[in-house]
């Protein structure tokens, strides 16, 4: 009876130690991240991440005072000095140098991280720094888990770097505050947003212009005062800054509600029930509390409609999955060269846990229409309901719609060509090299 | 030595000699602006006859400065200029980009009398880059070579941030050829049973190949990747899923004949 429990009380103690060993050892790579060991930057990563990978110029050496710089780079680069002269950096009294964030040795130069503009502006900083206490998807997190994803670490290092640019938010405050401005009325309009949020998974751009509230702001937003803080009675509609970062709050994720349509919520969750209430209140600036909740509802609607399909869809790949109907099998595709469990045990990923997210290229058609469904359609959809665009969630509703007919009529299209197979007695031949080989593909097994 | 051309061009630009003579205003037919710029500034006419504006699209002097000679220039740089025939991936692609998204917010304070140079504008437009210092060749041409590329951006980039930049650019680009190159002898090894799906994924492959470019060349992420990379992806699984199922199927056939 003893031995019952203590046999595994000294197992669990020692595994712990040895999992947060493991997971220490594992971040001591070239690159960054859980898959550190396997990967090394492309040499423009250390614009991107500054901290893990900027490398000091050794061109001019010297010890500079601001105005030094600001006279040098008159010359040099006037562009930025320009708008270095228009920012509040140099307008206040106690002026901001070049020196008092990149350093004053030239050979030791640094790009400012969160950190650096910390030092002054520590509100906004502890904010942004908390902001992790949400998970994922915040701005925080969003470059550790861009370069712990398994597509990033597999595929060439140039090629995922239009990942990190997006995902710099985390390391730069640039993204927002361009620089050298650094200007807050810049950053408080939706166009500082949409360089990022735009495009097939995030369509936050289009979905915002074409509510309500983005069609005024596009008609008016020009003749707003944009110099008012992001408050109750300031602004004739709201943008995403004055929801999302409600008083100026650095937390975009405070209130993320159905966290960015990735994965079915419980919306019945006592946290979620808090969250809701923030939002009612949110509206209530200028509408009606009980027009929120219905607004709310809706939302919780759509997403329910929405899960219906994406359900259905993968109960279609996971039927495939267990009749060996998947071709090629997981087996016969390009493994990920980290993943020792994929090689041991090969599995098709369907759906979130499984690890949808990176399951765009080594996979068969079917898969990669499901993909494109769960990851464009639905969001595509989801940003629609939640920024009130209802001609965007009924295209996005038909299109998983018919993304769902497509799946299933390939579904039962691979079941009837491997009976009519069977019938004729001949196995199904593997694909062979069909998925391994190829001038992409040899040049993305050789270059992590 | 490339240089100091450069240098000497923009100095004679903004030479005073030139850029104070008095302005005739009024409404001008191509042929007399033609003909009078010719006289006074026959290397920007030679510029615009060598490119392909004037050589296969037939966009002379009006498309963007206008009839009016009053604020032609102002007109021209603007980039509501080209944006009216340069639209759908290339203006968004653009647009969407940081550079784009401070150029219209600052549109309205922007001074665009000032000429294309380093330190005038905030964030580059249409016209900066690509007509930079009013050269009415196009500037980001990849036949001017990387100095004169990668200068243009020198008014508010390190030349090390600029290289390495161009240099990451080219691998995508790179990478994005060899999903190309993967797709085309793929194609070529298919049984030729199914040529129109082929030659429309063939199609895609050249379109998203182009949004890599864009997405480059403007600074998108978002067509770097989401319009570029994946995309290419897609279109190299769908041209290997035509090719597994009808080899399929036509081992299925040749057993039934048999």
């Amino acid at each position: 009876m003893r031995n019952r429990i203590i046999i595994p009380l000294i197992i669990a103690l020692l595994a712990i130690p040895a999992v947060f060993a493991y997971v220490h050892w594992s971040k001591g790579g070239t690159g960054t991240g859980l898959y550190s060991r396997y990967w090394s930057p492309d040499p423009v990563q250390g614009y991107w991440d500054p901290d893990n990978f900027y490398q000091s110029p050794d061109s001019v050496q010297g010890i500079f005072a601001g105005e030094q710089c600001v006279q040098c780079h008159e010359g040099i680069t006037p562009g930025i000095v320009t708008d270095w002269r228009g920012s509040r950096h140099a307008q206040s009294e106690e002026t901001v140098y070049c020196n008092d964030c990149h350093g004053n040795n030239h050979q030791q130069l640094h790009l400012p991280t969160p950190d650096v503009c910390g030092n002054c502006h520590a509100k906004q900083h502890d904010e942004f720094r908390d902001e992790a206490r949400y998970g994922f998807p915040s701005h925080v997190l969003a470059m550790e888990r861009a370069v712990d994803a398994k597509h990033f670490v597999d595929k060439p290092k140039a090629e995922v770097q239009s990942c990190v640019q997006c995902h710099s938010v985390a390391t730069k405050c640039d993204s927002c505050h361009s620089r050298h401005r650094f200007d807050a009325e810049e950053a408080r309009r939706p166009e500082a947003c949409i360089t990022c949020h735009s495009g097939p998974p995030h369509p936050d751009d289009e979905t915002y212009f074409a509510s309500a509230h983005g069609k005024l702001y596009l008609a008016e937003g020009d003749s707003w005062d944009w110099s008012k803080p992001l408050a109750k009675g300031n602004y004739k509609a709201p943008t995403c800054a004055y929801c999302h970062m409600e008083n100026g709050r650095h937390q975009v994720a405070e209130k993320s509600l159905w966290k960015f349509g990735l994965r079915e919520i419980n919306p019945h969750t006592s946290k979620n029930q808090v969250l809701r209430r923030k939002w009612v209140k949110l509206c209530s600036d200028c509408h009606e509390a009980e027009k929120a909740e219905q607004w709310l509802s809706e939302l919780d609607q759509e997403r329910k409609q929405a899960w219906q399909k994406l359900y259905a869809a993968e109960a279609s790949l996971k039927n495939l999955r267990s009749e060996k109907l998947l071709q090629p099998p997981a087996g016969e595709r390009p493994p990920y060269p980290m993943d020792w469990l994929d090689t041991l045990w090969p599995r098709e990923r369907i759906g979130f846990f499984e690890g949808q997210a990176s399951v765009f290229y080594n996979v068969s058609a079917i898969e990669r229409d499901y993909f494109e469904m769960w990851y464009f359609d639905n969001l595509g959809a989801y940003k629609s309901a939640a920024h009130g665009n209802p001609a965007g969630v009924a295209s996005g509703h038909r299109k998983m719609a018919a993304s769902l007919d497509r799946i299933e009529t390939q579904a039962n299209e691979l079941r009837e060509l491997s009976q009519a197979e069977k019938k004729a007695g001949i196995t199904t031949k593997p694909s062979g090299n069909l998925w391994m080989k190829g001038a992409y593909t040899d040049y993305n097994r050789e270059h992590n | 030595m490339r240089k100091t051309i450069v240098w000497f061009l923009a100095l004679l630009a903004t030479h005073p000699a030139l850029a104070d003579e008095p302005v005739p205003s009024g409404s001008f037919t191509e042929t007399e602006c033609i003909t009078c710029h010719t006289e006074r500034d026959p290397s920007l006419i030679r510029q615009w006859r060598k490119g392909s504006h004037s050589v296969t699209s037939g966009v002379g002097c009006h498309s963007c400065h206008g009839e009016n000679h009053k604020e032609s220039a102002v007109k021209a740089r603007k980039d509501q200029s080209c944006t009216g025939c340069h639209e759908g991936a290339a203006s968004h692609s653009y647009s969407t980009s940081k550079h784009g998204i401070i150029t219209h917010l600052e549109a309205a304070r922007q001074d665009w009398r000032q000429p294309l140079q380093h330190g005038n504008y905030r964030t580059p437009g249409c016209s900066y880059c690509h007509l930079h210092n009013g050269d009415h060749g196009n500037t980001m041409a990849p036949d001017r070579g990387p100095e004169t590329r990668q200068w243009i951006c020198a008014g508010c980039h390190s030349p090390r941030y600029i290289r390495e930049q161009f240099a990451n650019g080219n691998r995508q680009l790179e990478i994005a050829d060899l999903k190309l190159s993967e797709g085309e002898s793929l194609i070529a090894s298919a049984v030729d049973d199914q040529a129109d799906a082929l030659s429309k994924l063939r199609k895609s492959l050249n379109h998203h190949r182009h949004n890599v470019l864009l997405g480059i060349g403007h600074q998108s992420p978002d067509y770097q990747w989401w319009h570029g990379q994946p995309a290419l992806d897609g279109d190299l699984i769908r041209i290997r899923d035509r090719i597994l199922q009808s080899s399929r199927r036509k081992s299925l056939a040749d057993n039934l004949e048999e």
